[in-house]
């Protein structure tokens, strides 16, 4: 596949290419299966590329090591990705963000002293030899596996990066390392906003477009966060003969565990913002987008960092569970518009008439390519707005809307003069033309003869013209038929829930699905669902233990790791996991012990809890350091050597977008008053990730274990939920077959709803949920089962869809 | 986010730099993007350091005074828009060349420290 490009697109194999692209991780959405089914719909949305991030750290836990087996294959991924009929956008990093813990960085990396990484202390410039080497080594791994597909048409090297000096040594060297290592695609850079930098360096400037990223801001109403967006086409005037790619074109937002949570974000985004964003981002010229991001996932395991907790769903238009959200149609629209009519080579055009008043803005825009112009016409205000243009038509623009209007669009057998009702699609042959037409009764149609059509019509309602042989026939399809109408290369499929690649109709009840294609006209079939069957169960016959041994003073941890310094912290004790143990002993002499741990953390001595803390805290987008004194009251420390045991959560490492991947995390500091040196030795995970099934003494750690099952059918595509409703617990962490799926903190009042990844379901399914329990008159597991009666542990279907 | 230095130099209006008998006062332009100032932090001009109370901001047709601004209270600062940073003590500048340092708080980029040197 060749690719090549001039300003107005990407070329590939010599044809213009408008490149709708959308972001998803194939770490928070594991397996070839999902992947698939994120694909699939991506496809049926009109998307025709994916971009996707590779982790180094999801393959790299030791240096010179690399896994790509099982769900961290790659190349299923990537095949997957072919399948779909997608291209693919590959953003190897190094460095990747994407909320995942050090950025994508593998923690032996930022642990080494000699690497400096992304060659950046703070803002200032510093170029690190060893971290150049470690780079290579991860190229030189993922490079081939990328080179297999040729279905890859863009290459990103870092990411979201700049210095002080604008160095440009360390971003011309990955640029010639991914040239060496046989990138033959275009290679691009992602500005973290667009400044234009390192424009030079690359063959195609990109950057990210985000203009809500507080949810307590009120996008449509400060519209003067469009200022950018409003002015892209001057930003991509930095790169000469390069198209206009937004790498990263906001499709929702990220919560964080002090956010608002993502219901809230949805609903104040509504489907409106990704309307204007990627509209307002047409009508500048852009050819290239990357919707950021399109697939929501889950950041299971230790995938998150710091900032974000399990979900991250995104409020993308395919939401974590795969469900089809208000986001996804309304792209859906926009992307079949673009596939109908290419839009890949306009230019703005200056003469507009069209009246100046305050919250609206409209662009023209000269289509070469179907010798029409296009009018974009926004309204941020509060009330619908009638907009007149050139002194002779009029449109109603409802609030915060935003609609590309036709103008001299010339068709088969009539000719558009001014149109603002809204093109859904057009399927056409060499004598016919359908075209797919919003219905809605504030808007027309003008023709050239004269003709007047009004857009308040029915499902189905059509004209027919025709002109010298051939034909156009308008039909209109109201918004809530435009959602289950699914165009797949000829063909339109009306009614399905979805239709994936060679026609599978996905229904969640019967329907009755009508087909149109230009040879054959319409036709219908009815689709008749199995009997619902109640999908909900709540877990029953629940089993407790307390799970964690460690806490217990005559547990042996001899055999633990023995620190031989006085850095305590995970990186330098060479630990990765979430949790970290600490056990030492120490004297009756010490009055007050000092220490600070990232970031949720429980000291005991003699096995009995003596502080419980969240210290996780970011304040002006730094992180908080803490640290705590505990007096020790001498009747906890009532024996010559007493046992301290530290467990501490780490919720992840910092991302590395403002703040230092290496932020240490676990037991950061500690000392004791009178000062004593205290022989610590450590160990990580949680008891029953090692497989330690004794049962403690100690209450502070429970284990409640409840089983369901699942029944898999080849035709049914469905996702679960875990729900803890009433759940009174601190902290929770839960697993699903062993495997950790979920962080629950009642306090972040966040998250309570747990998606059941089905990679990891099984016919026969356990789920345990280690909760760090505070109740100090729960002395057996009858004590706990009591106190845990009104809690309700469900299961349930987040969505299920047969397929026909 | 980190925003380069060369960048920051570019907010600072060369040549606005002015010292009369209210003070001194000097003009700044974002160029980076549409936001919010979540906070005035300091001003520094040479040796003498001013705390967001003897800060004034005008933008628009109105002064802001420094501790106005808070990430409660951010101002909206678009893309383009210029101001005018002012301080009532005009002994803290010198003939020749002046060193300032301005630190802002952006809720996006945090802390945001913008350093240049002019001359009056």
């Amino acid at each position: 596949m060749k690719i090549t490009f001039d300003k107005h697109s990407l070329i590939i194999d010599g044809k213009r290419e408008f490149i709708r692209s959308g972001s998803f991780h194939y770490f928070r959405t594991p397996g070839y299966e999902l992947a698939k089914d994120r694909f699939l719909k991506m496809k049926s949305a009109g998307y025709n590329a994916v971009e996707i991030y590779f982790w180094w750290k999801y393959h790299s836990e030791k240096q010179g090591e690399y896994d790509f087996s099982g769900l961290k294959d790659v190349e299923k991924v990537l095949q997957a990705a072919k399948d779909a009929g997608l291209y693919v956008i590959s953003r190897p990093g190094p460095f990747i963000n994407s909320e995942v813990s050090a950025g994508g960085f593998p923690l032996w990396l930022i642990k080494d002293k000699e690497v400096i990484p992304r060659n950046r202390i703070g803002t200032e410039y510093h170029y690190s030899e060893k971290y150049m080497q470690y780079i290579t080594e991860w190229y030189d791994t993922v490079i081939p596996i990328i080179n297999k597909f040729d279905n890859v048409i863009l290459f990103q090297i870092e990411n979201e990066y700049a210095n002080d000096e604008m160095d440009e040594t360390y971003m011309r060297k990955l640029y010639e390392m991914a040239r060496e290592r046989g990138i033959k695609c275009p290679i691009f850079h992602n500005d973290a906003a667009p400044w234009g930098l390192w424009a030079d360096v690359v063959d195609i400037y990109a950057c990210d477009t985000y203009l809500y990223i507080n949810p307590n801001q009120n996008w449509r109403k400060d519209s003067f966060c469009f200022d950018t967006l409003d002015n892209l086409e001057c930003v991509f005037e930095c790169k000469e003969n390069s198209p206009s790619f937004i790498a990263e074109m906001q499709a929702g937002w990220f919560d964080k565990w002090d956010g608002s949570g993502y219901e809230h974000i949805r609903k104040d985004l509504s489907d409106e913002h990704i309307n204007i964003v990627t509209k307002t981002a047409l009508s500048q010229g852009v050819t290239l987008f990357n919707h950021y991001m399109c697939a929501g996932g889950t950041s299971w395991g230790n995938i998150a960092c710091d900032e974000v907790y399990t979900s991250y769903d995104f409020t993308a238009p395919i939401s974590e569970y795969g469900v089809l959200e208000d986001n996804y149609f309304k792209v859906k629209e926009i992307n079949y518009f673009l596939k109908s009519f290419g839009f890949t080579n306009t230019e703005p055009v200056d003469e507009i008439s069209v009246n100046d008043e305050d919250g609206i803005y409209s662009k023209l825009r000269k289509d070469n390519e179907n010798q029409c112009k296009w009018l974009f016409l926004r309204n941020l205000n509060d009330e619908s707005k009638t907009v007149k243009i050139l002194d002779k038509y009029e449109s109603l623009i409802k609030p915060y809307d935003m609609k590309i209007c036709s103008v001299n669009l010339k068709l088969y057998a009539c000719e558009i003069e001014f149109s603002d009702i809204e093109i859904f699609a057009r399927l056409k042959n060499d004598k016919t033309e359908t075209v797919f037409l919003i219905a809605d009764e504030n808007t027309y149609m003008y023709l050239s003869n004269g003709d007047k059509i009004s857009g308040n019509k029915k499902d189905f309602d059509n004209l027919k013209f025709e002109e010298d042989g051939k034909v156009t026939q308008f039909v209109f399809l109201t918004r809530e038929l435009c959602r289950k109408t699914w165009i797949n290369n000829d063909k339109v499929i009306f009614n399905a829930d979805y239709v994936a690649k060679e026609d599978i109709i996905a229904l969640q009840k019967s329907a009755e699905i009508a087909y149109f294609d230009l040879k054959h006209g319409f036709s219908k079939n009815y689709f008749k669902t199995r009997p619902q069957t109640n999908h909900k169960i709540i877990l029953k016959d629940l089993d407790v233990s307390f799970c964690a041994p460690e806490i217990d003073t005559d547990y042996d941890y001899s055999g633990w790791k023995k620190l031989e310094c006085s850095e305590y912290d995970s990186l330098s004790c060479g630990l990765s996991d979430e949790f970290t143990f600490y056990k030492g002993k120490i004297p009756k002499t010490i009055n007050e012990i000092t220490l600070s741990a990232r970031h949720l953390f429980a000291v005991y001595i003699n096995g009995k809890e003596i502080l419980s803390r969240n210290s996780y805290k970011i304040e002006k987008l730094q992180q908080i350091p803490e640290t705590i004194q505990i007096h020790l009251d001498k009747k906890n420390l009532n024996k010559e050597e007493n046992e301290l045991t530290i467990l501490v959560e780490n919720l992840g490492f910092d991302k590395g977008f403002s703040g230092e991947t290496n932020h240490p995390r676990g037991l950061v500091t500690f000392e004791t008053s009178p000062k004593c040196d205290i022989q610590f030795f450590v160990n990580e995970k949680l008891s029953i990730e090692r497989g330690d099934n004794r049962e403690s003494d100690s209450p502070y750690l429970a284990k409640i274990t409840g089983h369901f099952d699942v029944k898999f059918r080849e035709d049914e595509i469905f996702s679960k939920y875990l729900y803890l409703k009433n759940f009174p617990y601190r902290r929770a962490t839960i697993f699903l077959n062993g495997v950790k799926i979920g962080r629950y903190i009642k306090r972040a009042n966040v998250q309570d709803k747990f998606y059941l990844i089905n990679a990891f379901l099984k016919e026969h399914n356990t789920i345990d949920i280690v909760v760090w329990q505070k109740a100090r008159n729960i002395h057996g597991s009858w004590d706990f089962k009591n106190e845990m009666k009104n809690v309700i542990i469900e299961v349930g279907d987040e969505i299920r869809y047969q397929l026909f | 986010m980190i925003v380069p230095e060369f960048l920051l130099k570019k907010i600072y209006q060369k040549g606005t730099l002015k010292k009369d008998e209210q003070g001194v006062s000097f003009e700044l332009k974002n160029i980076l993007g549409p936001g919010f100032i979540s906070g005035f932090n300091f001003v520094q001009i040479n040796d003498k350091k001013f705390d967001a109370a003897d800060v004034f901001f005008v933008t628009d047709n109105t002064e802001i005074k420094g501790t106005d601004v808070s990430e409660q209270t951010p101002l909206k600062f678009r893309l383009g828009q210029k101001g005018t940073i002012k301080i009532a003590d005009n002994t803290c500048v010198q003939d020749g060349i002046n060193k300032i340092i301005i630190e802002i708080m952006n809720p996006e980029a945090g802390k945001v420290t913008v350093k240049f040197e002019d001359n009056i």
